[in-house]
């Protein structure tokens, strides 16, 4: 008996499709709300990032919320930068009281790169030890040992590299979040077919599923801003050039072609079992590149 | 009361060591060498700062005859100075002939007053007895000198040519001495001790020098045509012009065999040959004369010897045989050995004997002798056989240097006060101790190779004419370059304390030379005999326990700097700006102090034994006593030491960053690096102009202000 | 080595200006080599406060300085008792350890900090010192070749690295290595990897609370140990 709607997706041997949404600096969620309706019907599941890039937001939890009350299929972001256990076991309860069944666990970036560099980063637990306790929640105590009144029960889902550029140390910890439980995996952003070529073979020997992320970007000077700003991203030089020939106005139509090519490919080679759309701000763009890229709309 | 030690530091300019800040310096070879002990590390690095009176004035201390040993010592020093490790000894001889020549020697006078009743005789006035002479009459003795020449000087003045020691030095000393009260009676020679005692000398100093030549002990040797070296010498000395002929031989292979050929050339010989029985390394004479007498084109014959002289046809045929060195004598030297039927045969028209030369004590002297003639003494009291009587000089030792002799009539003086004083001679003791060891090759790799800097000579044609001397003294440039090579052995850096060295390693890592390193135990040692005392770590140092091992290095500067500020308290010009000045090279007292004197504001110099030495605390403190601007200058790559300017930068760099929290721009301190003969003016201009209208600035403010 | 780095000039004087006669005191043992608060800073501080208050004119403090060997045993401060009995404040130039043991002992006397602790580290090269140790109290190099993931990871996790590493550099900086590509780099060359995919649970923050307390010798009381 699966856990949610996504994670019998996962297993379906359908191709699975997720994207994100990114929640507002302020407690006027319209867009977001906007955002969910566009997209609930058309994807099997909705992320909430969880004030990425260390940029303070809406939660991520109550935006999984939003996504629940709307009709669609939440995944919930947890990072382990803002909280430490005792905020963590409260919030995963909470969570899975207003039916949120999804996790992706997250280390979280650093709050250097964020808006609000002052604050203390709380790292009690990493990604990997995240996913550990989860389990031990599930199993009916939490991380204490002592035992829970009402034991929850999640998809389990990290992130993984596959374009670092010293893949050996992300392998090693690949290894790790299967063996903590990871079910599923969404990728950094994939712009190598190559590289994602070569990880996949290393993976597959493993049961977890890999979703592979795409990022769609809209000008030269955003893919140059997040080599330098984002954590983990690395845009080569030859999609740089290729986006740098758009134009005027026309980025971001470039991105999503870009975008599209990649998602075709993998789902032709059956590199992937799916693809994690990350529009990064241009959410409303996402219906055409399903559309451009042939994945029929998922009602739940 | 003078003591026979190593240790003849003198205490310059005031500076009193104190129990606070102690002399840890180590006695450097060069001054162990010198017979006399001189301070050649102290008079050199005047030298090298330009400070030639000051640097004739410590040369004076340790030595009455200094313009005699500029022209004529044998320099131990130089053979052990420690710059030879690295590329060439130290010119020492040549920076003490500039010192003289233009410290003004010529017009010191010498005084003296009698505070003693007892009459001291001295018998000879070489150089021991005019030492002898010197000292006893400083401590107020009545001082009578007895010559049996007509001149006084001994073997300086009959044995040396004029054209190694000019004949107005030794008579301008011989003034000297009777200025400063000696009698002297020349032309009178001295035939009984007993007679002098019956004249009421309560004590006599024998120093009657070596001058007997001694004999080949060859047939024909008593033929005229046969001179003996000493007596051809001291004829010319004296004036008279003996005649020799078109061709000479000499035979001999000291000093004064090559003193005979080269007079002998001078008086117009053709051709003169030196006959030498063993090689050049075991000639004895001193190198450079060997090789000026080869530039001046006399022949040196070596491994022959001659047998036999006969008279033919008015010229002397002299048989000589080549010889081998065979086995070593007692001395370690290789005894000469003929070789059978090589004999061979030279035609001169006179030969010059000079195979050594011994005393000639007269028997109505009643002295002990010895081996080789010479007058036997306690090594300790100089005292002969008879009470009363004293000996030294060559009398004592057999033909040995000028220093030598002095140094043994400075001894003898102590040792007559003694005497006379009734005191038992206590051995001295040195305070400090001596500098030993080579330097490592790593400290050595790290010194900038410079090569030793010559005087200029005469040219073979031109000095062969004459007796004038041959040597000229250095301009000033290279006389200050030259001394700027000294490496300043044993006044290098100590740790005062090791309690509270942190062995934060900052010495270590600083020292460009490599110097400090961590001893088995761990803690820091700063090697003496490596340290080149650049300064570099004494001003780096976070704990402070690092200090040069000369008390006036180490309070230098900050009393420089008190003085200056305080006098400057009255500076009627505008801005005021302090400039820590490098004084060697010419920098102190050329290019620098012509600023000072060209005052365009009201600069004053404070001047620093390498700006090294200058510490960020130092430049606060001018700022603080009322400094609107302090500009650091030094002598960039003419810098004997490595690394000097990029540490004084680093100091500069950090103090702009704190004046800059207190509204003191930056503007107002520069560091200035200088090449030789770069002409500050402009930089310096610039400076001041920037200065000034900060000062300007400033003052408008404070009239706003009020 | 404890590191630290002294305060801005300016926050030193806005701390000292209620004070007439302010001593700096300097320490002998790790502010002397991390160049903060040795004898030749406080000496530095020392003329800079005077050029200061000669420049500005604002203020009327008289300045002493002394440097003891150390300000984390009271037996050094001791030796200088007399000393602030005779200021109205302390300015020390010691670690934040030393501020505390000069103000504790000496409770009625107003203690400041001229220097900002920052972290136990080593030197690189002269003048250049990184920090290396956490002081978490529970040290695991054993595990990661000799490379502390708590310090050196920016973020200190466990079990590493991160997705954010780009170029074998943290995401924080282009200048900082990511510590977890630099222990998976050693643990290869000592062939002990398997301890990188060893998972290690988090980490225990405290036994007891801070601050923390570590005995190492019981004491006797006089008279207590015969018999």
């Amino acid at each position: 008996m699966a856990e949610s709607l996504f994670q019998e997706k996962l297993h379906s041997g359908q191709f699975v499709v997720t994207t994100e949404v990114g929640p507002p600096k302020g407690a006027d969620i319209s867009e977001m709300v906007h955002h969910i309706d566009l997209l609930k019907d058309k994807v099997d599941a909705i992320n909430v990032t969880d004030h990425q890039s260390s940029v303070m937001r809406f939660p991520s939890l109550g935006g999984c919320i939003v996504v629940k009350e709307h009709g669609g299929e939440p995944i919930l972001q947890v990072t382990c930068r803002d909280r430490n256990r005792l905020a963590l076991q409260a919030d995963l309860l909470f969570a899975y009281s207003r039916g949120i069944r999804n996790v992706l666990c997250l280390t979280g970036d650093s709050i250097d790169v964020g808006d609000h560099k002052e604050v203390k980063p709380v790292f009690d637990v990493d990604s990997v030890q995240l996913m550990k306790l989860i389990k031990t929640m599930e199993s009916g105590t939490d991380a204490a040992g002592n035992e829970l009144k009402g034991a929850p029960k999640f998809c389990i889902g990290a992130s993984v590299h596959p374009e670092a550029d010293v893949i050996e140390p992300q392998l090693v910890k690949f290894d790790k979040k299967v063996a903590a439980g990871a079910e599923f995996f969404q990728t950094q952003g994939i712009f190598d077919l190559a590289s994602l070529r070569r990880f996949m073979q290393y993976a597959s020997q493993f049961n977890a599923k890999i979703l592979a992320g795409i990022i769609v970007l809209s000008s030269a000077r955003m893919a140059k801003y997040m080599n330098d700003n984002v954590p983990g991203i690395l845009v080569p030089q030859a999609l740089i050039d290729e986006l740098a020939t758009a134009e005027k106005g026309k980025g971001l139509q470039k991105g999503m072609e870009i975008a599209v090519r990649f998602i075709k490919t993998i789902r032709e080679e059956k590199l992937c079992p799916g693809v994690h759309i990350m529009a990064v701000g241009n959410e409303g763009i996402v219906p055409s590149i399903l559309e451009a890229a042939e994945l029929a709309a998922i009602s739940s | 009361m003078y003591s026979p030690t190593l240790d003849n530091t003198q205490r310059y300019r005031g500076d009193k060591t104190s129990a606070s800040s102690p002399d840890h310096s180590l006695i450097p070879p060069c001054q162990v060498a010198c017979p006399l002990h001189m301070d050649i590390r102290e008079y050199v690095d005047l030298a090298a700062q330009g400070r030639i009176m000051e640097a004739l004035q410590v040369i004076r201390e340790g030595n009455p005859f200094p313009s005699i040993c500029a022209y004529v010592c044998t320099h131990a020093c130089e053979s052990s100075c420690r710059r030879g490790q690295v590329d060439e000894p130290v010119a020492i001889r040549a920076l003490k002939r500039f010192a003289v020549e233009f410290g003004g020697d010529r017009m010191v006078r010498a005084e003296a007053e009698t505070t003693q009743v007892e009459k001291v005789a001295i018998v000879g006035s070489g150089p021991a007895g005019m030492a002898c002479a010197y000292y006893l009459r400083k401590l107020g003795y009545p001082v009578t000198i007895f010559e049996a020449q007509s001149e006084i000087g001994g073997m300086l003045r009959v044995g040396i040519p004029q054209y190694r020691l000019p004949r107005e030095v030794l008579d301008t000393e011989a003034q000297r001495l009777t200025q400063m009260g000696i009698e002297i009676r020349t032309s009178t020679r001295v035939v009984s001790l007993d007679l002098l005692f019956e004249m009421s000398y309560k004590a006599i100093f024998i120093t009657i020098g070596a001058h007997q030549s001694l004999r080949l002990g060859i047939e024909g040797e008593d033929l005229p045509g046969v001179i003996d070296g000493a007596t051809f010498l001291r004829e010319v000395n004296l004036g008279l012009k003996p005649t020799l002929g078109k061709r000479v031989a000499v035979v001999g292979g000291g000093n004064v065999a090559i003193d005979a050929a080269r007079t002998a050339l001078r008086l117009g010989t053709q051709k003169v040959s030196i006959l030498y029985r063993r090689s050049r390394a075991e000639m004895p004479a001193d190198p450079s004369e060997i090789e000026q007498a080869l530039e001046e084109g006399i022949e040196i014959l070596f491994l022959a010897a001659p047998v036999r002289i006969e008279r033919r046809k008015g010229k002397l045929s002299v048989t000589c045989i080549k010889m081998e060195l065979g086995e070593p004598d007692s001395r370690g030297r290789r005894q000469p050995v003929p070789i059978k039927d090589s004999e061979f045969n030279t035609e001169v028209e006179a030969l010059i004997t000079a195979i050594g030369q011994a005393p000639q004590a007269p028997q109505d002297f009643r002295l002990r002798i010895g081996r080789g003639s010479t007058i036997q003494v306690d090594p300790v009291t100089l005292t002969t056989n008879r009470p009363g009587v004293f000996a030294g000089g060559d009398a004592v030792t057999g033909p040995a240097t000028v220093t030598e002799a002095l140094a043994a009539g400075r001894l003898a003086a102590s040792r007559i006060d003694d005497y006379l004083r009734h005191r038992y001679p206590l051995a001295g003791k040195d305070t400090h101790r001596v500098l030993e060891g080579e330097l490592s090759a790593e400290t050595v790799e790290m010194i900038r190779k410079i090569g030793r800097l010559e005087p200029p000579v005469l040219s073979r044609e031109v000095r062969t004419s004459d007796f004038k001397p041959i040597e000229l003294a250095y301009d000033w440039a290279t006389a200050v370059n030259e001394a700027r090579r000294c490496l300043r052995c044993g006044v290098g850096a100590e740790i005062t304390s090791q309690d509270r060295c942190a062995s934060c390693l900052t010495c270590l890592r600083v020292c460009p030379y490599h110097v400090p390193r961590l001893d088995a135990s761990g803690t820091i040692q700063i090697p003496i005999d490596q340290c080149l005392a650049c300064g570099i770590c004494v001003a780096e140092c976070p704990a402070k326990v690092i200090v040069l091992r000369k008390p006036y290095e180490r309070r230098h500067i900050a009393e420089e700097l008190n003085h200056a500020l305080r006098s400057a308290a009255e500076a009627k010009l505008k801005p005021f700006i302090v400039g820590f000045c490098c004084q060697y090279g010419l920098f102190g007292t050329g290019t620098l102090a012509a600023l000072w004197r060209e005052a365009k504001a009201g600069i004053w110099i404070v001047p620093v034994l390498c700006i090294a030495k200058v510490e960020a605390d130092h430049i606060l403190r001018a700022f603080e006593l009322g400094a609107e601007g302090v500009f650091i200058a030094g002598c960039g790559t003419q810098c004997a030491r490595e690394n000097t300017a990029a540490s004084i930068r680093q100091r500069v760099a950090k103090v702009k960053k704190t004046l800059a929290q207190i509204g003191v721009e930056p503007e107002r301190i520069q560091a200035f690096v200088l090449e030789a003969e770069q002409d500050p003016g402009k930089e310096l201009d610039e400076f001041i102009a920037q200065v000034g209208k900060l000062y300007l600035a400033s003052t408008l403010m404070e009239e706003v202000r009020r | 080595m404890i590191v630290a780095e002294q305060k801005s000039l300016e926050e030193i004087r806005r701390m000292i200006t209620p004070y007439q006669r302010v001593l700096i005191v300097g320490c002998g043992t790790c502010m002397t080599v991390c160049d903060a608060g040795g004898e030749r800073e406080v000496s530095f501080l020392h003329s800079a406060l005077r050029l200061a208050q000669a420049k500005t004119g604002d203020s009327q403090h008289s300045f002493s300085e002394h440097t003891v060997k150390r300000q984390c045993d009271p037996e050094f401060i001791d030796l200088i008792a007399d000393k602030i009995a005779e200021v109205d404040a302390v300015l020390s130039l010691g670690c934040g350890i030393g501020v505390q043991a000069i103000a504790e002992r000496f409770p009625d006397m107003p203690v400041f900090p001229g220097v900002n602790t920052s972290f136990m580290g080593m030197a690189k090269e002269l003048g250049v010192w990184d920090e290396r140790c956490a002081g978490c109290g529970d040290c695991r190099l054993e595990e990661t070749a000799g490379i502390c993931p708590i310090t050196r990871c920016t973020k200190g996790i466990l079990n590493g690295p991160c997705a954010g590493t780009k170029n074998g550099k943290c995401e924080v900086s282009k200048d900082m290595d990511c510590a977890w590509v630099l222990i998976y780099r050693r643990l290869e060359r000592l062939q002990q990897l398997d301890k990188m995919r060893r998972y290690y649970p988090p980490r225990n923050y405290r036994a007891v609370p801070r601050p923390k307390r570590i005995v190492s010798k019981v004491g006797t009381a006089a008279g207590e140990s015969n018999g």
